[in-house]
């Protein structure tokens, strides 16, 4: 039994649901000063980083991530080729920033669209029939795609094997007082010391700068999704995921839910590469193999399929997992020739397995049966003479 | 004209490999309509242990190929029984990511046994050309490749047809609740579909890596799934002969049709998705495979 109940509507609920909203950006907002470019974790002389950059870095995965959740999680249609879109989000926006100097979030009006018709290409004659259909063509596509990026045709756009360097940066404006921030939570006394010493460099300012903005960026994404998912259109979709028989018996037409949503799901695979691309400064096609598409899906099951919460911590394991894995050097009982090569791989790949057998719901699914031995929230009463309809 | 002879050669030779693992494909989609995208993996894990059998201890090739293919096939059922098969067979994307997991898994447990660098395969065909045609070479190697999937084409055939697990196979395939009705034993049915399935394709990775142009290390078989993927679908998901087929299609539009229409090599993969593509697009069910019928 939980110790605490909360009713949904009730004022105790609303304060509840905010509170949570304000410890979510304290944490992104603490985590942006705190972890600027040193913070790391020492076990056994093994050094784990925790950058900024990298948390940027899991931002943008978690994008990646939101958009798997919209197809294989909410309509059920499995993408294994998320990491072409990824991919080709990257690059477009390298492209437009690095030779024709545009603004960074103005690539997304050409990012966007042009992922999710690149969706909707790929997902018309694979959605038409049930199946894992759709996971065989992305399957394809995201192999593809490291040698689309070599071709002599395109390599004017995307400079080829070496790899399209952008240098243009995200610099905070004039007004926004970060060193005086900065500065402002080094002089809390006992965890001042976490902050950092003196004024930030050029260089931290730039870095926690794109973090914030993509921490906003994601977080319109998310919002975008969520209501989404509980829309005229999220209903349907899921409606197709439950039953297809009996979505398309309530005139719904599959393929043409399928297919959107395969588009939405792309678009956010632009976005996502769009942000990985302006924390990195770099496009190179070695990052986006069909490995990064398998990891993708990783990030979706071992966060949690069909929830929103779930990618964000998916985002995080598939950013710092195979990282930590290969700075793995020295662990006691373990030979030293099983830490040296692919131990990511492993690790995420038996990760994957018993997580399917222990945890279905992914990570989330454990977080939330925590939770619920907390705190309980019940649905708001229905009043007399008030019909669930007229609620709604 | 000999140069497009040598491409048909060169295209049925890489075929032969695309049919297998496209065999083995279809050997666990007719039964459960999962594919495993493990598959790949599985066979080069097979490879490998036919390079180990063959190298450190020192087995003559053949024998080593076909302990290497029972070795896979027992670890192949030792995998279903734990991890397949206590998940419902109807619902996939538990199953898929299993399949994933073991795809990650195994890729990374041969690159920390084996390292990445490439390995020289014993030779498992006679080296040599067999006869030479207006000026293009037959090798040994596509005689003995296309030697190879009709024999295994025609043990699998036997197999499913004349023996008593082979029916049970087929009755699994046809209805798996029925089946399940008259008393057929339905898991182990589908822990030996598994069985031949990484038998076929432990098969089909060494006569791949036995080419003298080709070496094994644990990537070999990424974009081979791929190929083989596209050749299954083309051949009909459900379709073993189909599966032949559509292999050997899909290595003559990879020698033929991509360096004529001018494509970088590099992209014949693109050639596969598109030719799947294609297949969803004009004749979803493949060129031999059976209609989807859905009841509502």
């Amino acid at each position: 039994m939980a110790s605490v109940q909360l009713t949904k509507g009730t004022r105790a609920y609303t304060i509840y649901k905010w509170a949570g909203v304000l410890a979510l950006v304290l944490l992104v907002f603490v985590a942006a000063f705190a972890f600027n470019d040193t913070g790391k974790i020492s076990v056994f002389d093994n050094d784990y980083k925790i950058g900024l950059t990298r948390i940027t870095k899991a931002i943008s995965f978690m994008v990646a991530i939101l958009g798997l959740q919209v197809v294989a999680g909410f309509t059920g249609q499995l993408s294994l080729g998320q990491g072409f879109f990824f991919g080709t989000g990257a690059y477009l926006s390298a492209w437009l920033v690095a030779d024709h100097s545009w603004p960074w979030f103005l690539t997304l009006v050409v990012v966007v669209p042009a992922c999710f018709l690149l969706g909707l290409l790929f997902g018309v004659p694979a959605l038409k029939i049930k199946g894992l259909y759709l996971a065989l063509v992305t399957l394809g596509l995201a192999a593809v795609f490291p040698s689309l990026i070599l071709l002599d045709v395109l390599e004017p756009y995307t400079a080829g094997a070496a790899g399209k360097i952008v240098d243009s940066d995200l610099i905070a404006p004039e007004w926004m007082p970060l060193d005086g921030i900065a500065t402002g939570l080094q002089k809390i006394p006992l965890i001042g010391q976490y902050f950092g010493d003196g004024d930030l460099s050029s260089k931290q300012e730039q870095r926690i700068w794109t973090f914030f903005l993509m921490a906003v960026l994601a977080a319109v994404c998310f919002k975008m999704v969520s209501n989404l998912i509980s829309s005229r259109p999220g209903r349907a979709i899921r409606a197709v995921r439950d039953n297809e028989t009996s979505a398309a018996v309530n005139g719904m037409s599959l393929s043409y839910h399928k297919t959107m949503s395969f588009g939405v799901a792309s678009a956010l695979g632009g976005v996502g590469g769009m942000i990985y691309v302006a924390e990195l400064g770099i496009a190179s096609q070695g990052d986006f193999t069909q490995l990064l598409s398998i990891l993708f899906i990783v990030g979706l099951v071992v966060g949690g399929v069909g929830t929103l919460s779930g990618a964000v911590i998916g985002g995080l394991v598939i950013a710092f997992i195979p990282e930590w894995a290969s700075s793995t050097q020295n662990m006691p009982g373990v030979p030293d020739r099983w830490l040296q090569g692919p131990t990511g791989g492993l690790i995420l790949g038996v990760g994957l397995i018993v997580l399917t057998f222990v945890l279905p719901g992914g990570i989330i699914s454990g977080v939330r049966k925590l939770r619920a031995k907390i705190v309980q929230v019940l649905p708001a009463p229905i009043r007399v003479g008030e019909s669930i309809a007229a609620k709604e | 004209m000999d140069l497009f002879l040598q491409r048909i050669f060169d295209g049925l030779s890489n075929g032969a490999t695309y049919a297998l693992i496209a065999m083995a494909l279809v050997m666990i989609f007719k039964a459960t309509t999962l594919i495993n995208f493990a598959q790949g993996e599985f066979a080069m894990f097979g490879g490998f242990i036919v390079l180990v059998l063959a190298t450190e201890q020192g087995l003559p090739m053949w024998i080593a190929v076909i302990v290497g293919m029972l070795i896979s096939a027992v670890l192949a059922a030792g995998i279903e029984r734990t991890l397949i098969r206590p998940f419902d067979p109807a619902d996939h994307l538990p199953l898929v990511i299993i399949t994933l997991g073991l795809f990650l898994a195994i890729n990374a447990i041969a690159g920390i046994v084996w390292r990445f660098d490439p390995r020289a395969f014993p030779e498992l065909f006679p080296s040599g050309k067999a006869m030479s045609i207006a000026g293009a070479t037959l090798s040994w190697y596509t005689v003995f490749t296309m030697i190879t999937i009709l024999v295994v084409a025609g043990g699998l055939t036997l197999l499913l047809n004349k023996t008593k697990v082979g029916l049970a196979f087929r009755a699994v395939s046809s209805n798996l609740e029925s089946s399940e009705l008259v008393g057929i034993k339905v898991g182990p049915t589908l822990q030996f579909g598994w069985a031949i399935a990484a038998a076929v394709g432990t098969l089909g990775v060494s006569v791949f890596v036995a080419s003298p142009f080709r070496q094994l290390e644990p990537q070999v078989m990424v974009t081979g799934l791929i190929f083989a993927v596209s050749a299954a679908a083309l051949g009909g998901l459900d379709s073993l002969g189909g599966a032949i087929l559509g292999g050997l299609a899909i290595g003559l539009v990879q020698s033929i049709a991509v360096p004529y229409l001018g494509v970088p090599t590099e992209l014949s993969l693109l050639a596969a998705v598109v030719v799947l593509l294609l297949v969803l697009l004009f004749k979803p069910s493949g060129l031999f495979g059976t209609p989807q019928v859905e009841r509502v």
